[in-house]
């Protein structure tokens, strides 16, 4: 069973579409990460998903209940971190998760007491548990929101930026416990802005702009299907020659000659029959070659080239 | 009762809220009378100076014209300041002290954005906004039975003093002052917060805006009282909480409808 299925959801503000005839569908034990610029509707989306927003128009179904219908209990089997840490800058952190523990339903005093203890060792914060939230440290609140968003076990958890204002170091535990729980068979929805976290952890991405979904798919699907290998071609002097001999390729897409380098890289359809004739042409205009290699573009380029295009997808 | 609870907890490490709660019952219920009763020549004054007040007097009704028939013009007026001038002052207490912790349990958490996370949980709407109102509720009528303790015991100190040894409170109109009309008054203030809270975005501006809509309705009172227009007695003070119960179930109803999910939440960027 899908643990999310959206079908054409929508939310507007105004005049402003924020969320744009969304659909898709996250698997259950899914680690799905969604991605976008700024004001692309990440947050917004995850938002209508844990039922803080109602749609203005489609549906959304989460862990078999509707957003709109069943929305209390949706809010029973979601978690979510939200993009302001969100906490009771007043109280302990131990008294910001027993009240949410509570929140959430689990009345039973000794189980809170040991669920907020596991979360807090785990997070490194039981020493704080006694001090107020207001003094903790940007990193500290946000890991204490991740733990807060958990607190109840649910089995499917929203994380809006969940490594924003992290050190390497928490950040990567964040990733571990990302992983171990969809191991265990939980479902993870995540907005990023960091696209060597999504490319560790998802299984598949989903890029938004403007409301609306450019792409989504298996991260090397997205990788092999937007993207074309490049060919990079180091020589030893740069010659305007062999530039102008390549670029008489019609299969050639773009050449770019890396600043005060002699480094060109080319852009090709289809580098395995291109290739030889390139480098014969470069060598018969003269040029001394280095080294060849092909490399593939990285996530970012992909990315840019997408979201820039912005061009939505069917 | 959980949101009770844990705004509580808020409430007791916030001096910006516990202060007034403490001020505001002392400068009424203490110094305002004491402020009276020090102002150099009240008591001193010769019996001819006071026949302005004399002529004051006269206008009141006839039963407090009786109340104090037996005594002389000091006695009087100081009888009538303790027992019915003082009186709507003592309102300030429970529209301050609901107002001070209504804006910043409702406003105040939208300010500092911990409401989505806890409009995230599934606690329901009724739940959340009945313990919003009762953390503003207890207190402030636990200040106002606290703040005529304290009024009592100066004011019968005073009168104890000056009028041979008689005590003037507790009576039936300021037994009804404190545990009818107050109460009925803070869930107005609470009501009307509730809706500020709902408009503005931080709770300085909710606490703000609601007492200067209540503030003026209770100088009226104030000022209508001094002229002789109405004198609280019992059935005034039945009357206006008849009327102002009327007013909170509209208030209270309205307060719940801008106190929905949605409404918080759309608001938030
Ligand atoms: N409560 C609101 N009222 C009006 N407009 C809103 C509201 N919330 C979001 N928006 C608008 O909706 C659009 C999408 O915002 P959203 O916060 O979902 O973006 P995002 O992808 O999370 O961006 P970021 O990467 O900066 O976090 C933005 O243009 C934003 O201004
Ligand atoms: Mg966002």
């Amino acid at each position: 069973m899908q643990a999310i299925e959206t079908i054409e959801l929508t939310k507007k503000f105004g005049n402003l579409v924020a969320v744009d005839k969304l659909s898709f569908e996250v698997e259950k034990g899914e680690i799905f990460g969604i991605l976008g610029p700024n004001g692309a509707g990440k947050t917004t989306t995850i938002r209508l998903l844990a039922c803080l927003l109602s749609p203005s128009s489609g549906s959304a179904n989460v862990g078999g209940f509707d957003i709109v219908k069943d929305s209390m209990k949706v809010r029973e089997i979601v978690g979510i971190q939200t993009e302001n840490p969100s906490l009771y800058e007043r109280l302990t952190a131990y008294e910001n998760l027993d009240f949410f523990a509570e929140a959430y339903g689990i009345l039973d005093s000794q189980e809170r007491r040991k669920r907020i203890r596991d979360l807090l060792d785990f997070f490194g914060l039981w020493v704080f548990k006694d001090k107020k939230v207001g003094a903790f440290s940007r990193g500290m609140k946000q890991k204490l929101s991740i733990a807060r968003a958990i607190v109840h076990d649910p089995d499917i958890i929203f994380l809006d930026e969940p490594t924003s204002g992290l050190d390497p170091e928490s950040a990567r535990e964040i990733k571990d416990l990302m992983k171990s729980f969809s191991r265990k068979g939980k479902t993870i929805v995540f907005s990023t802005h960091v696209l060597g976290d999504a490319e560790k952890l998802c299984n598949r991405v989903m890029i938004i702009s403007k409301g609306k979904r450019v792409a989504l798919g298996a991260l090397e699907e997205l990788l092999t299907n937007t993207s074309k290998p490049i060919l990079r071609i180091t020589l030893k002097k740069l010659d305007q020659r062999v530039i102008d001999a390549i670029k008489c390729f019609k299969q050639v897409k773009e050449v770019t000659v890396a600043d005060s380098s002699s480094v060109v890289s080319i852009v090709l359809d289809d580098v395995e029959t291109i290739t030889p004739e390139i480098i014969k042409s470069v060598v018969l205009n003269g040029g001394l070659i280095l080294s060849v290699n092909v490399v593939n573009q990285s996530l970012e380029d992909v990315y840019l080239k997408i979201v820039r295009g912005g061009k939505v997808e069917n | 009762m959980l949101i009770f609870k844990k705004d509580w907890i808020e409430i007791r490490r916030n001096w910006q809220i516990l202060l007034p709660i403490f001020a505001i019952p002392f400068m009424i219920s203490v110094l305002l009378p004491t402020f009276i009763f020090s102002i150099p020549g009240i008591l001193s004054m010769p019996v001819s100076s006071l026949n302005g007040i004399e002529t004051l007097m006269r206008n009141l009704p006839k039963n407090i014209q009786a109340e104090v028939k037996e005594m002389n013009i000091q006695q009087a007026l100081i009888y009538i300041m303790l027992q019915y001038f003082l009186a709507p002052f003592f309102l300030v207490v429970p529209i301050m002290v609901s107002d001070v912790i209504a804006s910043d349990s409702f406003a105040g958490e939208k300010e500092r954005k911990t409401i989505e996370t806890l409009l995230a949980t599934p606690i329901s709407d009724s739940e959340l906004f009945l313990g919003k109102v009762l953390v503003a509720f207890v207190p402030s009528v636990i200040a106002t039975i606290v703040s005529f303790l304290l009024y009592s015991f100066v004011a019968n100190l005073y009168s104890v003093k000056l009028l041979n040894g008689k005590l003037i409170l507790p009576n039936l109109t300021w037994l009804l002052l404190v545990f009818c009309l107050s109460p009925t008054i803070a869930l107005t203030s609470i009501g009307l917060t509730v809706i500020v809270s709902a408009k503005v975005k931080g709770f300085r501006e909710a606490q703000q805006i609601s007492a200067g809509i209540i503030m003026p309705i209770l100088l009226m009172l104030i000022f209508s009282q001094v002229m002789g227009i109405v004198i609280l007695g019992p059935q005034v003070v039945l009357l206006l909480t008849v009327s102002l119960s009327i007013v909170n179930f509209l208030l209270l109803s309205i307060g719940i409808s801008s106190f929905g999910r949605e409404e918080i939440l759309s608001k938030l960027v």
